[in-house]
């Protein structure tokens, strides 16, 4: 019932002639390099940023291996043993990084915010999934590799997202957990979706529906255990399945205090199921301290400040920024998201800079962290993602500087080890032909 | 006091009374000649700049603020806003098509908590101006954004420059045209007003209802228009440039505007860039086309930017800077496009604009690169009064 694969050997050709055929026009010169897949590479960079699990390390003057898809060895230049004919890339004084995560994306597809019944756990996001998209084309050279494409917040229980790279190869390629979450919206859009209906309603449906999904999966449990009959499989309620054992989880829209108390309380409180919140907005900050309590991260965006418009919280007239707020109440777990297309898929890294101006603490890095690891860690798929680690998919960026600067640009993007983008030296004249921006 | 005239006359004078030294880690004085003084100072005197330059002593008597981590820059100019009453509301009469009897500054809500904000992210001077619902919808305010103060502390010129809108919004109902007003009526009822005023100078028929119209066609008042496009943007330049040779300067020429940018920069007549920055629509194999920087590189004088606030929050207009930085354009260039080209754009450069003597005292210290997001305006003044300290008040976070 849950799709996670590695490439298949199928998928890694039809990609690569995806890749030739893309890269023949201007980039002739990496050609040769990606038709032997167990030549090593080397990324040689003034600085890595490693957003590793348990700390803020960054390496000066940094090289990074890696072979078949996969990052083998990361580490200070000559401290570590290049292998004997590596393809070794020079990268100046550019910085190398993790590729970007958004967990909160509607941009792989069409048609996905279905909204005939109130909960509809069982529609699958990944049937919409128009693979080499153009927004999809354009998240990736902004440096974004992996989403969460989730169904839109048109009903209270859109469906199943799914966690996906952005390029390049076919679906099969790119999915990387499938479901990836099962998309609940607590707060405003579905209130249109029936007139009159308000919260009360929709924690009322969403708990109904929660509960038969809960007891759903208890008794496959109990069939498996060989105690009970066998039930009748039920696909709108499958995905509780995989909720009950934790093999993915609850991606919540949810915002303003009194609904994120809800989303925790219900959620991960009364179902014990594994919940974020992947928005966060307006004045739900001062849960934060609530929420790291109930390990419920927050994935905050497209909205990024706190307007002193907003009545239901004092706050002295100032804008504050929502992640500032969750820092402050002692979270941990703080990511950021666009909802693109609401915030282009390509502005990602500027949902973090955002965040820092209005007052998140970037003194080591947290903002990329955002955008990276912590995302990875929520969803559960940092054993493949998120950091620079021997082991992990080797989904690297090379940036010109800071990511959360809008002024840095991403010159390389590489996915499962795979040269996706490649923009440098491509400034002033050369800029047309092979520059986005 | 013969002693002291002898001073003078021989340049040695000392100031004297009570100033105000500033000495910044770099001053970026946004002159003509680039200066970049680091570390540098900046002396005020009566609201106005007295020094600004290398360090050197401080004279007796002055306060002294050492901020050796701070950079200083001029306040920031926006030609394009619209938060003079404090919201939308007052800003767009939408009775008849052409209003050049109207003036925003009826609607100016000194101090108010946009301008407040405004502030507190260094931007300093605004043309408050009327909405884009009809063709000629007024003439704007020209006002300092200080924390408080009366309308007269506030406001530098009453009438600070006519609001023309040629494209786009007044299409959908410009006045008593109604439905159906296109490019060609446009032009028209535009063209028709233009040579009243003309005929009514001529004349001496004094109307009152055109008095200010008159100026501009004179050339002695300027006139920013909404226009985009790369038809609307060349037509708009070709009636207010080329035909009535007026003080013209080109607002938002947004979307595909910037491939005509080459034929403006010949015709030299100055753009205001914003709120769109970025052109999705003529894209050119897909690519997201940085319009700011086109105009740039074609050699449009005077390249500046705006928000038409609050399309684009007025907190964030520096942030303008830094995605047209994004698109291709040099960082250099969008501190210029902040600060001293909108001022001369505007015919303003006599008082703001930039860090040089004489000029009003209207100064940010920022903690970094003003164009970086995570960089904090640190304190503000305006005409040497300091407005805004975060220190004291924090108005963001």
């Amino acid at each position: 019932m849950i799709l996670s694969r590695e490439r298949s050997q199928l998928g890694k050709v039809a990609r690569k002639a995806v890749l030739l055929t893309a890269l023949s026009c201007s980039l002739s010169v990496h050609v040769s390099a990606q038709e032997e897949p167990e030549v090593a590479h080397v990324l040689l960079a003034k600085k890595a940023l490693i957003c590793g699990e348990d700390g803020r390390e960054t390496i000066n003057n940094a090289a990074v291996i890696f072979r078949d898809g996969k990052i083998e060895a990361v580490g200070r230049q000559g401290e570590l043993e290049l292998p004997l004919g590596a393809v070794i890339h020079d990268l100046g004084d550019s910085w190398v990084m993790p590729g970007m995560i958004d967990l909160h994306s509607h941009i792989a597809g069409s048609g996905y915010n279905d909204m005939i019944y109130q909960c509809n756990p069982g529609l699958r996001a990944s049937v919409s999934v128009t693979p080499q998209n153009e927004r999809l084309n354009m998240g990736m050279l902004g440096g974004v590799t992996t989403i969460l494409f989730i169904p839109g917040s048109g009903t209270n229980i859109g469906g199943q997202g799914v966690l996906m790279k952005t390029g390049p190869g076919d679906f099969e390629d790119l999915v990387i957990r499938d479901p990836g979450s099962m998309k609940v919206a607590q707060g405003d859009n579905p209130k249109r979706w029936g007139y009159g209906m308000q919260r009360t309603m929709m924690n009322h449906h969403i708990r109904v529906t929660l509960r038969k999904g809960k007891a759903y999966a208890k008794r496959w449990e109990a069939f498996e255990r060989g105690d009970g009959e066998r039930p009748e499989r039920h696909l709108h309620l499958d995905i509780f399945r995989d909720l009950e054992a934790k093999r993915t989880q609850i991606s919540t829209h949810t915002q303003y205090y009194q609904v994120v108390l809800a989303s925790l309380n219900i959620l991960k409180g009364e179902f014990g199921f594994d919940a974020y919140i992947d928005h966060g907005s307006f004045d739900s900050w001062p849960l934060g301290q609530i929420a790291e309590e109930m390990g419920v991260a927050a994935i905050l965006g497209p909205r990024e400040v706190l307007f002193p418009r907003a009545a239901t919280y004092p706050k002295d007239g100032r804008v504050e920024g929502s992640a500032w707020g969750f820092q402050k109440e002692g979270h941990s777990m703080i990511g950021f998201n666009t909802d693109a297309p609401v915030v282009p898929q390509e502005e990602l890294p500027l949902q973090s800079a955002m965040g820092v101006r209005y007052g998140f603490d970037n003194s080591e890095f947290d903002a990329v962290r955002g955008v990276t690891i912590v995302p990875a860690q929520v969803a559960a798929i940092d054993h493949r993602v998120g950091s620079l680690m021997a082991g992990k998919d080797a989904d690297l960026l090379v940036v010109t500087g800071d990511p959360s600067d809008p002024r840095s640009a991403v010159e390389m993007v590489w996915i499962d080890g795979v040269l996706a983008s490649d923009v440098r030296g491509s400034y002033g004249s050369d800029r047309e032909a092979v520059r986005r921006w | 006091m013969v002693a002291l005239s002898l001073m003078l006359s021989l340049g040695l004078a000392l100031p004297c009374g009570d100033g105000l030294v500033i000495h910044c880690g770099k001053v970026m004085s946004m002159d003509d000649s680039d200066s970049i003084h680091a570390p540098g100072m900046i002396w005020v005197e009566d609201g106005e700049l007295s020094y600004v330059g290398a360090v050197r002593e401080v004279p007796e008597g002055w306060e002294l603020r050492t901020e050796d981590e701070m950079w200083a820059m001029p306040g920031m100019v926006d030609l394009h806003t619209h938060i003079h009453s404090g919201g939308w509301g007052d800003t767009n009469d939408m009775v008849h098509s052409v209003n050049p009897e109207l003036r925003a500054q009826a609607a100016l809500r000194p101090a108010n908590r946009l301008g407040k904000l405004a502030c507190a992210a260094g931007v300093t001077c605004l043309l408050g101006i009327p909405g884009s619902g009809t063709n000629m919808s007024g003439f704007g305010v020209l006002y300092k954004t200080k924390t408080s103060g009366s309308f007269e502390e506030v406001v530098w010129k009453r009438v600070g420059g006519l609001k023309v809108a040629q494209d786009s919004n007044p299409a959908r109902r410009a006045g008593t045209e109604g439905w159906g007003n296109c490019r060609a009526s446009m032009g028209w009822t535009l063209e028709d007003v233009a040579d009243k005023a003309l005929a009514s100078r001529r004349e001496g028929r004094r109307d009152p209802a055109l008095e200010n119209l008159e100026k501009v066609m004179a050339g002695e008042l300027p006139v920013l228009i909404h226009t985009a496009g790369s038809e609307g943007v060349v037509n708009t330049a070709r009636m207010w440039s080329r035909k009535y040779n007026t003080h013209c300067v080109i607002s938002h020429g947004s979307f595909d505007g910037w491939k005509v940018a080459s034929v403006i920069a010949e015709w030299g007549v100055p753009v205001n860039h914003g709120p769109r920055t970025m052109d999705w629509f003529s894209s050119r194999n897909g690519r997201i086309n940085g319009s700011g920087a086109e105009y740039v590189a074609a050699g449009v004088p005077l390249f500046s930017l705006n928000t038409d606030s609050s399309v684009i929050p007025q907190e964030e207009f520096f942030l303008q800077g830094s995605m047209t930085a994004r698109l291709g354009g040099s960082p250099y260039q969008m501190l210029r496009a902040l600060t001293i080209h909108p001022a001369k754009a505007f015919g303003l450069d006599d008082r703001v604009g930039s860090l040089e003597v004489g000029k009003d005292a209207d100064i940010v210290l920022y903690d970094g690169d003003p164009l970086d997001p995570r960089t904090r305006v640190m304190r503000v003044w305006i005409e040497g009064e300091l407005q805004y300290d975060r220190d004291e008040t924090r108005a963001f976070f």
